[in-house]
């Protein structure tokens, strides 16, 4: 069958269990690495227990994180940002990514973070950087219009498109291109007149200590013709003006279900169309759509099932968070920017590319190697004990059965048939640490590399 | 006995047809399909970055010309200190080594390299070097990635064989240069030997297994997975391939113990293994130098020398020479005259170094002249396209026009 050929009345409509895709602990798995990072055992237990629907609602509206690990959250990141040091935030974003109840919160925050991408490289402040990362957490499931507004006036955005000093003899084009381009619209959707006159309504947005400032003097409030509409536009209203065009919605829905279902192919047009028009219905919320396309037939179906290539982050978080483990989030920080996600860190203005681009000679090494060097970590803990004691917890006293365990908790692709004798066939048992070698070998596979 | 290029070719002509590979040739080999070419397709281009703006007037020096002295008058290096080329020019003191390589034919510098309307910044200007596009063009390739592109072999099946999915490595902790950036392969960045070995407490044996396990094409397997799959073979077989070829590190000809010297040292080990790889790229950085310039500079050119001397008899000791041309670059020269802080700041003009058993040795045009200036910076008068044109269709055999983007005419610095 043929994405192209999908009924989008049927692909968005909710996914009901049938014996041919039943709701099952794969299935649950499937929900919780996409919305998510992972579940652990005693989660697709309960998963199962309850309906698809039920869950998808949870995942997107009913995990709030606690005050007090917002507390928590807060003090770590402080004792980051006192370093001085904008490489070290990351560490305390993945141990949120671990830690919290939200993980679809962090997940969407981290789809922003792509989306809006910008890059201490340039901005180089620990604490403007953590103040966009706050903005994009806030709004990760709320209105995208806010969001953009806010993104737009966000100091470290500003820096790092040149926007800081916008002067109205000389306005800088570098984010208004962007605002069409990357974060709204798409290509093709606006001229380069569009973007000179774009330009013009954000002079005088400048950065002054660490926050916005608005210029009256550095502003042009002359008359500018933005996407066909000519008035005095604020940047604010400008934005409006932009967020009113019809491929905004379109754009945002499709990038979504591209983040969420599958790398290959770009979305097609007719089934973005009932997504965005949900959007505009619902003033630009985003946990009303998010919560359908985690709920819909195309999302359970083989469309959507093993169809996209893990990011780093997903890869360790992921590891991380179904096997309850614990480890030094400083060393996996700098390991996952190593093998090309650097949080905090993005290429370019594009983000990442994602998908393929993910996997080369040096990153499927990297991998391998950060997995071996995370369980090797005498410090790395499984549910606070060791991996031996984690796994006889769940009833796994052998390599065989290790192997099951393994694959039907990790793998979203289940291994060809014989490959999981084969493995467990070249893993000597008597080794002190065998568990760990089997699991450094299944993380080498390249069933691994995909959810 | 090690397996030595020769050797490998040899094995590989000794079989029936390059197509049935006797017992005798690897396994991962056989497995990649890798394939020596006697065409000439195992010439080989190692890239020095220069990164920061090289001086060109205090590495290539016209001792004698009056400007150069009454411009310069703490930097200015005298007659009786230059490594005399002619009765004009003579290289740095620290470039013994390069000095000793042009007596020998294997040097060759390109005077008066720049291009149009230069461009002050190091970024903006090595991005013009990386790329040959302007800034308002879109630049998401460089020269070397369009050609590492041009070499991928089989659409789809980039990770196929080690050769086809490495036709550029690019050693060094920094960020990949943008001339490796290609939309078509992924170059590897080595960022340490380390990194790219695989780890672990029994490595062979989890090489050994998954090897096995990915060793066939799964029936109807989807494309995402088979494209892991297969880029998965080829990193084991291209990581084993660097292991081996890099055991023996510290046998052989000696290395200064410098960055540079390390990374170059790894290069010549690589060439002299079976891998298919045709470009490797290598940078040093520190060339801006706009105070207390004469320590600093003298210093890096003397990390340069010594490393691309140690190199060079390597690669000479191990039979390889013939394989190779280097090119040195940087993204600008340095102004004539010098600051205030017994510094150069951002020129434009200067020389670029060829460097093999195959170039005409000594200088190739003229020094730009030191009175007739540009903002104080010398003119160029041979684009660097042109010797990027040189190296592409004299020395790769390929043609240049496309990697370029524009037709530039090569000039005589490779002998034919």
């Amino acid at each position: 069958m043929d994405i192209m050929q999908v009924d989008p009345e049927w692909g968005w409509a909710p996914y009901r269990p049938s014996p041919e895709t039943p709701w099952n602990r794969q299935a649950a798995a499937h929900l919780y690495r996409r919305a998510g990072f992972g579940a652990t055992a005693v989660e697709l237990d309960e998963a199962v227990a309850g309906s698809p629907g039920e869950l998808a609602r949870q995942l997107v509206f009913g995990r709030p994180e606690p005050d007090t690990f917002r507390q928590l959250m807060r003090g770590m990141v402080d004792s980051m940002i006192a370093t001085g040091d904008a490489s070290r935030l990351a560490a305390a974003w993945l141990y949120r990514m671990l830690q919290t109840p939200d993980q679809l919160q962090e997940k969407i925050t981290l789809f922003w973070h792509g989306h809006f991408a910008t890059s201490a490289e340039k901005v180089q402040d620990p604490i403007m950087m953590q103040q966009q990362n706050d903005l994009l957490r806030n709004n990760a499931t709320g209105s995208f219009q806010e969001m953009v507004q806010s993104i737009s006036s966000d100091p470290a955005m500003l820096i790092y498109l040149d926007s800081a000093s916008n002067r109205k003899i000389h306005p800088n084009e570098n984010f208004s291109r962007e605002l069409m381009e990357l974060f709204c619209l798409g290509e093709g959707h606006y001229s380069e007149e569009d973007i000179r006159e774009l330009a013009r309504c954000f002079t005088g947005w400048e950065v002054k200590n660490r926050r916005f400032r608005f210029n009256r003097y550095q502003h042009d409030f002359g008359s500018k013709t933005v996407l066909g509409k000519t008035a005095r536009f604020t940047g604010e209203q400008a934005v409006e003006q932009v967020l009113e065009q019809p491929s905004a919605a379109r754009f945002i829905a499709a990038r979504l279900v591209n983040y969420l279902l599958f790398d290959e192919p770009v979305v097609p047009a007719l089934l973005v169309e009932p997504l965005a028009a949900q959007l505009r219905a619902d003033d630009f919320q985003l946990g009303p759509t998010l919560q359908r396309i985690l709920s819909s037939n195309l999302f359970h179906s083989p469309f959507s099932r093993q169809r996209k290539i893990r990011s780093p982050v997903e890869l360790m978080v992921g590891m991380l968070r179904t096997l309850e483990m614990t480890v030094n989030v400083n060393e996996l920080a700098t390991g996952i920017q190593e093998i090309g996600q650097g949080l905090f860190f993005p290429p370019n203005v594009n983000g990442w590319e994602g998908g393929r681009s993910w996997i080369n000679s040096s990153t499927l090494l990297g991998r391998a190697n950060l997995v071996y060097r995370v369980l090797a970590d005498e410090k790395t803990r499984f549910a606070g004990g060791s991996l031996e004691e984690y796994l006889a917890g769940h009833q796994v006293s052998t390599l065989a059965q290790a192997v099951d365990w393994f694959v039907d908790h990790l793998l979203a692709i289940d291994l060809a048939p014989g490959r999981r004798e084969e493995i467990s066939g070249t893993i000597d048992s008597s080794q002190p640490d065998s568990y760990r070698q089997l699991l450094h070998t299944l993380a080498t596979l390249p069933e691994f590399q995909i959810c | 006995m090690k397996t030595t290029r020769r050797t490998f070719l040899a094995r590989s002509a000794a079989a029936t047809s390059v197509f049935s590979f006797s017992s005798s040739v690897p396994c991962f080999l056989q497995q990649a399909g890798l394939l020596a070419d006697e065409t000439g397709q195992q010439r080989v281009l190692v890239v020095i970055q220069l990164s920061g703006g090289n001086d060109g007037l205090n590495t290539v020096i016209p001792y004698k010309q009056t400007e150069y002295r009454s411009l310069r008058p703490t930097l200015a290096i005298g007659a009786d200190q230059v490594l005399r080329i002619d009765d004009e020019l003579g290289l740095h003191p620290s470039l013994a080594g390069f000095h000793k390589l042009l007596e020998n034919g294997q040097l060759a510098i390109v005077q008066g390299t720049g291009y149009p309307n230069p461009n002050r910044s190091h970024f903006e200007s090595m991005d013009i070097w990386h790329t040959c596009k302007r800034k308002t063009e879109q630049r998401r390739e460089g020269w070397l990635g369009r050609y590492a592109g041009s070499q991928r072999t089989g659409a789809g099946d980039m990770g196929s064989a080690p050769g086809s999915q490495m036709p550029a490595i690019h050693l060094g902790q920094e960020e990949q240069p943008l001339a490796l950036a290609s939309e078509q392969v992924r170059v590897p960045s080595i960022h340490s030997l380390d990194q790219f070995r695989l780890q672990g407490s029994t490595p062979e044996s989890v090489r050994a297994s998954v090897e096995s396990l990915v060793r066939k094409k799964q029936a109807g397997a989807d494309g995402l997975l088979d494209f892991v799959a297969s880029s998965t073979r080829s990193a084991l077989a291209a990581s084993k391939q660097v292991e081996q070829s890099t055991r023996n590190l510290s046998s052989g000809t000696p290395y200064p113990s410098t960055r540079l010297a390390e990374k170059l040292h790894i290069v010549a080990s690589l060439l002299d293994s079976p891998l298919e790889t045709r470009i490797y790229y290598v940078t040093i950085d520190g060339f801006d130098t706009h105070g207390q310039q004469a320590g600093a500079h003298a210093s890096l050119l003397r990390q340069l020398d010594g490393a691309v001397s140690a190199f060079f008899e390597d690669i000479q000791a191990r039979g390889q020479s013939n394989r190779v041309l280097m090119m040195c670059f940087s993204e600008f020269g340095r102004r004539l005259k010098e600051n205030a802080s017994k510094g150069t700041d951002h020129g434009a003009a200067a020389p670029m170094f060829l460097l093999g058993d195959s170039v005409k040795p000594g200088i190739h045009g003229a020094l730009p002249s030191l009175t007739d200036l540009d903002q104080g910076d010398l003119k160029h008068h041979t684009d660097f396209r042109q010797v990027y044109a040189t190296v592409l269709e004299k020395w790769m055999q390929t043609a240049g026009q496309p990697l370029l983007g524009a037709g530039f005419p090569a000039l005589p610095l490779l002998r034919a």
